[in-house]
């Protein structure tokens, strides 16, 4: 017998805390803890037992780690808390005694805390932090469309929509879109910046109210976090390709509704010497290839963009200074991590090539988008392509390009088809000349990854539907594939089937066939099938659609009967299985059982509207 | 200035009083002049700097006489001005007439002839004060109860007794509150003796007291302040002191000039700001990945969110749409039951796709999951389910076994128990009707027929193969039957071993069991040779197992003392009772094929006993609620119990006492288990009508698992009143099954 142990000592008891017992500890308010919670980014626990963990109580609670509360005594955040609080009291009672001018410098040295540590804390890596950087940019992006209220103050509005057009312009001038997705729920993005990918989603250019049952304080205080994360990781990302962070404004444009066209990208070689370029040699399969090779490759690849590229106005001499540079396959002298930049590995550079040629998927093309087309989403997947686009001015200033430009190749528009008689003869030259398109052309091109036809997607057509780039579980349901093989004959059989009972109320010839096809499936052995294929030639049915239906008939048998066997066998050998693993396979059968559920309901339903169009086609 | 035409009145006013004192002849007049200056009293008390700074004008128009008199007047002018603020017009007359000089009449001398001024005659009381006027009663502050027993309640001026007044009684004194309108204001007193009326003043000071006012009415506690020294004119110009002008009153203060350079030094070096930015929470970035990073482990990163699925596109194929039953079933859910949180829609165009109406919410929820849900780092399962199911050898691969229903035998009444010959050609089944019946294994003809009284509880043949005989439990008995068409030298062992001539010697402790043989002349194929009469309410024995080698056998009843447990020796014609006491129900009992070890199943535990040794060895513990049947494996190492709770344990004997394997496949209730004694084959049956078989293969290497393997579910039994199967036996030679069912019927089931 080992040392009697005085009970909550040791173990769960001591390692959980419940949320009550934290704050106790931790001598603040609840909102003060959860904005520390949040910040911190620590989170409850599910203890195994939560008994055991609430000393034999099992009121429900949340438990967080003790370490976790410890750690979190510690947190520079919660001095800085109580020193608010304490200014609070002080503030308000210099106003209620209306001592304006104490008041004022009370104001004027409030407590102001500052976040950099915990993102150091929470990201150690640079890495870390871009792959969390999902949510940032989903509620900034949000937050950036918001209307300001007394809550919301504008600055706050301000910072978040600079912030997130900071990141469109990052990723337009990396080209790092990968896919985009028009959802009912707002527009997904993903791109792929340092090898992470990065999904965020942008709701439709609408105002949105903010409902009575959503804590603004918790969303204000994530916010917080994330506007912080996202200037940190934006000043990384700015710098390593080296560009000037934060970008400067255009104050006139952006009264203009200049939108992501106000920031312009200034390099940051230009303020500050560059490192003499060294053409860098690299082994590939025991042979050299230099820089020139390489660069070489890529002009090839990409012979075409990169003329129309500096043609760009707003990116013509910020961007083609870095993407010559690039093609240089000089090591890129970051400002801030110098050891970072020196390892810059061109093997991976190689395998990025061949994406080279989807990310300047538009090159070629220029896009006017048509006035009742979003041009912040539009311009955003346009020229992350490498296309150039123009838009109206009641779309906001600053578009390169007019109406009339020549080089417009396509116009992006959303509106019926109308037949007008006034039309000039320059607009009827421009419609002959350019290729009108609905907005779904160019995200499914992007998804696709190539061109494709712009005539299911002419204006005023019906679209074609539009499909996840994200894909699904493995298994589900895929509508792009027809319905597979053996369900389509069935189906078609089926159908056939479905038709017939009309022939046969037409005139009752036929029947005696019928039976003979049906005593054909009914026989199983060789002197029966015999039997039957001579009834059906007395009937009159042609041999085609006599073996038709007996190769149908042994489908339908064979399967099951073997199936059968094998089954009983692997039922029988279920029972030894331990209850654990009984559970584990019954729940994964359930998975399985209502995913092929799922899929069979969709294909039951792709099967029905075939078969009524089918229908239709015919009646009409 | 609003004070100023004010103040010119009153410095009228003030000449007009002047002009009466100066004509004393016009009274009247001045007594409505008087009266003019009185109204104007109030807005005087707020003029009051006005009428100050007029003063000396006075000053220089009058003599200095009439000056003396004159601010005389005035002064008490200004008394009675205040005073009258809060009096009545009445008691101003009153205070005049105290107030004013008495008026001199001029007359003329009878003798010098000269007019001449006489005043008045002053009176010695002073009728200023009203309220000693009549006080007639001159004792003084004395006590008045020295009084109380004369007629006379004191003396007054003149020394004459002043009579005690008249005071009526009770009544009169109710009447004279009732008549008298002031009686509620008059207050009793003491020096006269009588019920006085109080004056104007007296209730004036009783209502300020209520009032918490200050009683002096004459009192104002907001009194203007009277400048005396500031002002224009008011200065002292000569100085009060010698003193020459100390030299800080002019010369710049040294230390001033200290802390004010200090400050200057500090604003010069940067230390104080002199303007402070107001947004010193601009956070300005900078590299903070360049630094080493600490050593302290980053929290788990959060879960991404699912990414959206074709359902979600704007414009889904259609199939996606939900029909109108899903969009119902959808709508009728609740929210957090819904499987996803929106419903798909198609939109022709992207220009008509509406803001998503929850959008915000999701985020909330989103956050709300980062910080206040538990994060478990799960291992996702990647497997193919099949794989979980064990890989186990083909039954095909493992016969024989029973595979088919060859024979039936149909009893009467529920078939609660069978037992088979040892050499296994003969199978004897008993019913709950009290008939056992004996037929052949092969062919299934019944070759004779026995009926019991009461219930057959339990049937056993003798293991023994030179002796041929079996037993049947009924109720408080055991009867020893021999089989017809037995060889008549067998016939003969088994008369003599059942019925010797010669009676073992009696034991010595007098057992209250009783083994009765009939007579020789009585025996008979129908009837037993030898019965065994348990004590009386011991019930149905429940059980009959036979040692091994035929000469013990252990009965299980269902009542009595000692567990119902009873061992008993055929050659000693003795039965004795294991356990003194035993704790539990006694449900079963095994002897150890091998060992003199005797295993006894109560309603939770396996209860292992060395028979030789008479002590308990090891106690197995199940886990099941309660144990119904029970069986060890040939070798003896390993034992099979089943419960009606569905479990059935395997219990490996050298491994431990808790169950190597737990299995729990039957729907229904354990009924009985069988080792079969040959083959590796054990069967269960259950009230679920089921029998499994299963093939179990026991290796003598300790190091090997044993082997168990399910190989067929017979099924041929009906159900009835939710009993099935109640009794399965192997046949010993062959992998031939014999099972007795509820439903009266007897199945042989062979491979």
């Amino acid at each position: 017998m080992g040392r009697l142990r005085a009970k909550g000592k040791a173990g769960a008891a001591k390692a959980y805390v419940t949320r009550t017992s934290a704050i106790k500890k931790l001598q603040c308010s609840l909102a003060d803890f959860r904005r520390l919670c949040i910040l911190k980014g620590i989170f409850p626990r599910e203890p195994r037992s939560r008994k055991r963990a609430n000393k034999g109580s099992s009121a429900p609670t949340s438990f967080y780690y003790a370490k976790d509360i410890a750690y979190l005594a510690h947190e520079p955040v919660l001095k800085k808390l109580r020193e608010h609080k304490a200014f609070a009291k002080k503030l308000s009672r210099a106003l209620g005694r209306g001592e304006w001018s104490d008041a004022k410098n009370l104001e004027d040295n409030k407590p102001v805390y500052r976040i950099d540590h915990i993102i150091k804390e929470r990201y150690p890596t640079f890495i870390d932090a871009v792959r969390d950087i999902d949510d940032a940019l989903c509620m900034v992006f949000l937050f950036a469309s918001l209307p300001s209220n007394a809550r919301l103050p504008p600055s706050l509005i301000e910072n978040c929509s600079r912030l997130a057009a900071e990141w469109q312009l990052y990723v337009m001038h990396t080209r790092a879109l990968r896919k985009t997705f028009l959802s009912i729920k707002g527009i997904y993005y993903q791109a792929e910046v340092m090898d992470q990918t990065v999904t965020w989603l942008v709701p439709y250019q609408f105002t949105q109210s903010i409902p009575a049952d959503v804590d603004v304080r918790v969303m204000l205080t994530f916010l917080e976090l994330y506007q912080t994360l996202l200037g940190f990781v934006f000043f990384k990302l700015y710098t390593d390709s080296g560009l000037v962070y934060p970008p400067p404004l255009d104050a006139k444009k952006d009264e203009g509704g200049a939108g992501v066209g106000a920031f312009s990208l200034q390099n940051a070689s230009q303020s500050a010497p560059a490192v003499a370029p060294k053409p860098k040699a690299v082994e590939i399969d025991g042979r050299t290839i230099s820089g020139k090779d390489v660069r070489q490759a890529i002009k090839t690849m990409t012979g075409a963009d990169s003329e129309i590229n500096g043609d760009d106005v707003d990116m013509q001499t910020t961007e083609s200074n870095p993407m010559e540079v690039d093609e240089e396959f000089v090591p890129q002298q970051s400002t801030s991590d110098p050891q970072s930049a020196s390892s810059l590995t061109t093997l991976k550079a190689l395998t990025a090539l061949p994406q080279s040629l989807t990310t300047s998927l538009f090159s070629p093309y220029t896009f006017y988008l048509s006035r009742e087309t979003s041009r912040s989403i539009f311009e955003f997947i346009v020229r992350s392509f490498g296309g150039r686009v123009g838009w109206p001015a009641s779309s906001g200033s600053g578009s390169p390009i007019d109406e009339s430009d020549d080089s417009i190749t396509h116009v992006i528009i959303d509106r019926p088809l109308v037949e007008r008689t006034d039309e000039t003869s320059e607009e009827r030259e421009w419609r002959s000349r350019r290729k009108y398109v609905q907005p779904q052309w160019v995200v499914d091109c992007i998804n696709a990854g190539k061109i494709l036809l712009e005539e299911p997607y002419a204006q005023g057509s019906t679209l074609p539907p539009h499909l996840s780039p994200f894909g699904e579980y493995e298994g589900a349901y895929d509508p792009t594939v027809g319905l597979t093989g053996q369900t389509a004959e069935e189906s078609e059989s089926e159908d056939e089937d479905v038709i017939l009972p009309d022939d046969e109320e037409a005139d009752g010839e036929q029947l005696p066939e019928k039976s003979a096809l049906r005593a054909a499936a009914a026989a199983n052995d060789t002197a029966s099938l015999r039997a039957a294929e001579l009834a059906a030639e007395v009937a009159g049915v042609d041999y085609g659609t006599f073996e038709k239906e007996v190769r149908k008939s042994r489908k339908k048998s064979k399967a099951p009967a073997k199936d059968d066997v094998e089954e009983g066998e692997q039922d029988m050998n279920k029972m030894m299985m331990s209850n654990k693993q009984k559970k584990l396979y019954e729940r994964m059968k359930y998975s399985e059982k209502k995913k092929a559920a799922d899929r069979a309901t969709l294909e039951g339903k792709k099967q029905q509207l075939q078969k009524q169009k089918k229908r239709e086609s015919k009646a009409g | 200035m609003a004070t100023l035409p004010r103040s010119k009145k009153r410095k009228q006013s003030s000449e007009d009083v002047v002009a009466a004192v100066e004509a004393p002849a016009f009274s009247a007049p001045v007594q409505s002049l008087e009266m003019l200056s009185d109204d104007e009293g109030p807005e005087e008390t707020a003029s009051d700097d006005g009428q100050v700074d007029e003063f000396p004008e006075i000053d220089g128009a009058s003599d200095s006489e009439e000056e003396a008199l004159g601010d005389d007047e005035d002064e008490e002018d200004e008394d009675e001005e205040t005073d009258e603020e809060d009096f009545e017009e009445a008691d101003s007359d009153d205070s005049l007439d105290r107030d004013i000089f008495p008026k001199p009449k001029t007359i003329i001398s009878d003798i010098t002839g000269q007019p001449k001024r006489v005043y008045p005659e002053i009176e010695p009381d002073y009728d200023s004060d009203s309220s000693t006027e009549d006080t007639q009663n001159r004792v003084g502050d004395v006590p008045m109860h020295w009084y109380d027993d004369l007629p006379h309640v004191g003396y007054d001026m003149d020394g004459k007794k002043v009579l005690r007044p008249a005071r009526g009684d009770e009544l009169d004194k109710f009447l004279s509150t009732v008549e008298d309108p002031s009686a509620w204001t008059s207050a009793f007193d003491k020096t006269a003796q009588m019920d006085k009326p109080l004056s104007a003043e007296e209730l004036d000071i009783i209502r300020r007291l209520y009032a918490n006012e200050v009683p002096d009415a004459s009192y104002d506690p907001y009194e203007p302040m009277t400048e005396w020294f500031t002002g224009k004119g008011k200065e002292e110009i000569m100085p009060l002191s010698a003193a020459p002008e100390p030299k800080r009153r002019w010369v710049p203060s040294k230390w001033e000039k200290q802390k004010v350079m200090k400050i200057v030094r500090a604003i010069r070096q940067g230390r104080i700001i002199s303007s402070k930015p107001k947004t010193a929470s601009k956070l300005d970035f900078y590299s903070i990945w360049s630094e080493p990073s600490t050593s302290h482990a980053p929290p788990l990163p959060a879960p991404k969110p699912r990414l959206p699925t074709n359902s979600e596109s704007y414009n889904p194929p259609e199939e996606y749409l939900p029909s109108e039953a899903e969009r119902a079933e959808w709508e009728a859910l609740d929210p957090e039951d819904r499987e996803r949180d929106y419903l798909p829609k198609k939109h022709s165009a992207l220009r008509l796709v509406p803001a998503y109406d929850r959008f915000i919410k999701e985020r909330f929820s989103r956050q709300l999951d980062l910080y206040l849900a538990p994060r478990i780092q799960r291992v996702k399962l990647n497997i193919d389910p099949s794989t979980l199911i064990p890989k186990l050898p083909s039954p095909q691969s493992l016969k024989p076994f029973p595979n088919y229903k060859s024979l039936k035998f149909t009893h009467s009444g529920r078939a609660r128990c069978i037992s088979i010959s040892p050499d296994g050609a003969w199978v004897i089944s008993g019913d709950e009707g009290g008939v056992v019946s004996l037929w052949e294994v092969n062919v299934g003809r019944e070759v004779k027929r026995w009926k019991f009284e009461g219930k057959i509880g339990a049937l056993e043949w003798c293991p023994r193969l030179d002796v041929s005989y079996f037993v049947v439990g009924v109720e408080e008995a055991l009867h020893f039957v021999i089989p017809p068409n037995v060889p008549s030298s067998v016939l003969l062992l088994t008369q003599s071993l059942l019925a010797p001539t010669t009676l073992p010697p009696a034991p010595e402790t007098p057992s209250p069991v009783k083994w009765v043989t009939p007579p020789t002349s009585s025996w008979s194929p129908d009837t037993a040779i030898l019965t065994v009469h348990l004590p009386p309410s011991s019930g149905l024995p429940k059980q009959i197992t036979w040692h091994r080698r035929g000469d013990y056998m252990a009965s299980v009843s269902s009542g009595g003392t000692q567990g119902g447990v009873w061992m008993h020796q055929i050659t000693r014609r003795h039965s004795q009772a294991p356990f003194k006491k035993i704790r539990g129900a006694v449900q079963l009992v095994l002897f150890h094929p091998l060992k003199p070890h005797f295993f006894v199943a109560t309603q939770q535990y396996v209860r292992i006993y060395n028979l030789s040794e008479q002590k308990l060895l090891k106690t197995l513990t199940p886990g099941i609620k309660w144990i119904s049947s029970m069986d060890v494996h040939p070798s003896g190492d390993h034992l099979i119990v089943g419960g009606y709770d569905r479990k059935l344990c395997w219990f490996d004997l050298e491994l431990s006492d808790k169950p190597y394997k737990i299995l729990r496949y039957h729907t229904r209730a354990i009924r009985s288990l069988a080792f079969h004694p040959t083959y590796p084959l054990f069967a269960s049956s259950s009230d679920d009508g089921a029998i499994q078989v299963f093939h179990s293969r026991v290796y003598n290497d300790l190091m090997t698992d044993p082997l168990i393997v399910p190989l067929k579910i017979l099924r041929g039994h009906t159900v009835k009143d939710g009993l099935g199967v109640l009794q399965v036996k192997w046949c010993a030679r062959q992998p031939w099954l014999v099972s007795g069912g509820a439903d009266g019927t007897v199945g042989l089931w062979c491979s």
